[in-house]
């Protein structure tokens, strides 16, 4: 069965989306169990699949029987190894900390969600796992076609923010579909080795610049990189609070994966840093992406808004550090891939928890929050503490590693700017946690009839934010063997 | 505002123009994309698939797996449709029915109603249809060869162009045209809810769970070859048998999530009775 990993990471999600679709018009009390069964599976063979690649390097597997350059083929190697891992933990632990919300939120429907749920992260594991550029945009084509059916399930608001994201997010596909078209026109393929193993002798060619310049602004819109990001703070902030912590930390994330996938693997980093000169413009879009998601999300008054343009600000620290072009950088921005993921959740599960009691995420919804809800407000500073990038969490060895990336890389101004988007979080951070902190609760729904209503979220919620708050720590202590035994060997010797 | 976009237009227009200089030329035999793979598809795929048709040996076999996951964006847009649009839960409302012989019309409060088997009433809502005896019987006559001439196309992808998607998308048309012609309630009479939702996740299933299957009989993922076994036969037939056992999944879920659009997006997720 060893050999199956790689198609049971992504089949076992996808018969299972189809079983719960079936359950939800039959028996609607199996549609979480079975959810909860595939993505334990999934994550049970990502785990082993790691392990696989750290003995073998390279895991292929070649679907349908055909050899990789007529078939399509999955290719796992460190990089979408470890990707692969957070993928399916992040959305296993989302999945049973928000079971409560979806029952609250979707009682009639729970067929329907779970089916888009599991469907979404199929779409992102097998966007992940894959090593073939087309079969990365049908994929694609799932991740958003679900996310975008629940973000709009949201609040009052969501469908037209979804809508925007809907065309925004269609315009990068599209811009996606487009490069991989004329990489096809000049190539004859579409095997992401096999390209890469045909561009070098055609590194001057204008097709294959204006393939890479459709295909990175397509990833950036998907991404929501700074000039481009305008759909993201609506979409994240309206969608279902089970939604925006499932989104948030992944849909990104894979994104700047596809990104440095195209980077280290389709187009190779031999064109991208030497052919093309374009690495330290790029640096400073990322540099003007972190200052204004740090300015922005000063400005908000709401936690799931604020979140938002923090993520905005984290995409501008991933972009940049990939494109910073040394070992560090490249360094930083994976492991802030794996990284962000955990903390954003983290933080995005806190809301969740916050909306199931209070119903509200403004900022005046937090006061004195943390007598009534201690444990949440605790897993809230931790993911708090790691965006800020304190130590011993997760979130300062990867700011470190892109740091130490643009000192290297005689990058001061991407230097300057990551800082400052430090010591902004650390602003924001903290204006919640005063408010949460000192100021008394109050009964702000006008529900005198029930003083003293709101508790502590219910165990199974709890649990798993607990879980992914100690889990940042924990990522953070094993920060160098994560980086030694892994990220080291994912990019490639060319990049020193 | 109107002068930027404008401006990104012009700029991303000249951009792809710019990149065609370096195109081959046009209907060359020796540019890359007929070169490099083209030619094992041209000379293989018969003795290899066994399939006539090479478009559909390419597109059910050689890249069979994204195949399965366009059928599988198709389900989604259904469930995303279902999940955003369909209201489960009403209000009682008021109800307007109509004598048929004496062309009465009542009007029943507060959620009351006349029994659905009645005879002598219909109701009369947004979905109601005045009678039209020309176009009902054409439409009466029509649905048999339409829903015949999809089938063919479905069992023909082989051999001709066609296959499960085309063929489902004029299936669901023929039930389509039964709810425009007539009315949404006659066409989920015949097809109601559930069993659309049922047909659509049925169509799916049957091409993952085929992949699935030979998995499970030991060899990779979508390799129909490991089939042979099962349907007795070598193992280049049984990769032509598998493609067309996808194909017949692909046709099920394409019509029923056809259907299944155009139901909620037309009674705005009301249907009749809610669930």
């Amino acid at each position: 069965m060893s050999q199956h990993y790689p198609a049971l990471l992504v089949i076992v999600p996808l018969l299972s989306a189809f079983l719960i679709s079936a359950a939800g018009w039959l028996n609607k009390r199996l549609c979480f169990p079975i959810a909860v069964a595939a993505l334990s599976v999934a994550c049970f063979s990502s785990v082993l699949l790691l392990f696989q690649v750290l003995d073998e390097k390279v895991v292929l597997y070649k679907l349908g029987g055909w050899s990789p350059p007529w078939g399509i083929a999955y290719s796992v190697d460190y990089l979408n190894g470890l990707v692969l891992v957070v993928v399916s933990v992040v959305a296993l632990l989302n999945l049973i900390a928000t079971q409560r919300n979806v029952e609250q939120e979707f009682s009639e429907k729970i067929g329907a969600f779970y089916t888009l749920y599991i469907l979404f992260v199929t779409g992102l594991l097998g966007i992940v796992v894959t090593g073939d550029a087309f079969n990365l945009y049908v994929l694609l084509e799932i991740a958003s076609l679900t996310g975008y059916g629940l973000i709009a399930m949201g609040e009052n608001r969501a469908p037209l923010a979804t809508l925007n994201y809907l065309y925004m997010g269609t315009i990068g596909a599209s811009f996606y579909l487009l490069g991989i078209g004329y990489l096809y026109i000049v190539t004859g393929s579409l095997n992401m080795a096999d390209i890469s193993a045909i561009l070098p002798s055609l590194y001057h060619s204008k097709t294959v610049l204006a393939a890479f310049v459709i295909c990175i602004v397509g990833v950036w819109l998907k991404m929501a990189f700074f000039p481009l990001h305008a759909w993201l703070p609506n979409a994240y902030t309206y969608a279902p609070s089970a939604v925006s912590s499932l989104i948030a930390p992944l849909m990104t994330k894979v994104i700047i994966y596809v990104m440095i996938r195209l980077m280290l693997t389709v187009f190779t980093p031999k064109y991208i840093f030497s052919t093309l000169n374009v690495s330290d413009s790029i640096v400073w879009i990322a540099v003007i992406a972190i200052v204004m998601g740090a300015i922005l999300a000063l400005g908000q008054r709401n936690l799931k808004k604020m979140l938002a343009y923090i993520i905005v600000a984290e995409v501008g620290y991933m972009v940049g550090g990939a494109w910073l072009g040394n070992r560090a950088g490249m360094t930083g921005a994976i492991l802030h891939i794996a990284n962000d993921a955990l903390m954003t959740l983290c933080v995005f599960l806190v809301v969740g928890n916050i909306v199931y009691k209070v119903k509200g995420y403004a900022f005046e919804d937090l006061k004195g929050l943390f007598r009534k809800m201690p444990f949440t407000m605790g897993a809230f500073v931790v993911g708090a503490m790691s965006i800020i990038g304190v130590p011993p969490t997760c979130g300062f060895f990867s700011k470190w590693y892109l740091i130490s990336g643009a000192i290297q890389a005689g990058h001061y101004g991407f230097m300057v700017a990551l800082l400052f988007s430090s010591l902004v979080n650390v602003i924001l951070f903290f204006r919640v946690i005063e408010i949460s902190y000192y100021e008394p609760f109050e009964n702000h729904h006008g529900q005198e009839s029930h003083p003293g209503k709101i508790a502590e979220a219910p165990l199974t919620m709890l649990v798993p934010l607990l879980i992914v708050a100690a889990g940042l720590v924990v990522v953070g202590v094993y920060t160098g063997d994560i980086v030694n035994h892994i990220i080291e060997f994912a990019i490639p010797k060319g990049i020193v | 505002m109107r002068m930027i976009a404008l401006i990104i237009i012009v700029l991303s227009g000249g951009l792809l123009l710019y990149a065609t200089q370096d195109f081959p030329q046009w209907a060359d035999p020796a540019s890359p994309a007929s070169l490099h793979l083209s030619p094992h598809y041209i000379q293989k795929s018969m003795e290899e698939t066994s399939v006539p048709n090479l478009v559909t040996a390419v597109l059910a076999d050689y890249r069979g797996f994204d195949t399965m996951f366009e059928t599988t964006v198709i389900f989604c847009a259904g469930v995303a449709c279902f999940m955003l649009l369909r209201i489960s839960r009403q209000t009682p409302e008021d109800r307007y029915y109509r004598h048929i012989s004496t062309g009465v019309t009542i009007h029943i409060k507060d959620g009351g109603k006349i029994p659905d088997k009645s005879k002598e009433f219909e109701r009369i809502d947004t979905m109601w249809t005045p009678f039209d005896l020309v176009i009902k019987t054409v439409c009466r006559f029509l649905i048999p060869f339409i829903q015949l001439f999809a089938l063919y196309v479905i069992a023909h992808g082989h051999h001709s162009p066609g296959g499960g998607f085309q063929g489902g998308v004029i299936l669901g048309a023929s039930i389509i045209l039964l709810a425009i012609s007539h009315n949404l309630r006659t066409a989920t009479k015949r097809m109601n809810e559930k069993l659309i939702g049922l047909l659509c996740v049925t169509g799916v299933f049957i091409y993952a769970g085929t992949g699935a299957l030979c998995l499970l009989i030991g060899l990779n993922f979508l390799d129909y070859s490991a089939l042979a076994s099962v349907l007795f036969l070598d193992p280049v037939s049984a990769r032509s048998f598998g493609i067309l056992i996808v194909e017949i999944g692909v046709g099920i879920a394409v019509m029923a999530t056809m259907i299944w659009i155009y139901n909620n997006v037309s009674s705005a997720g009301k249907y009749d009775e809610g669930l």
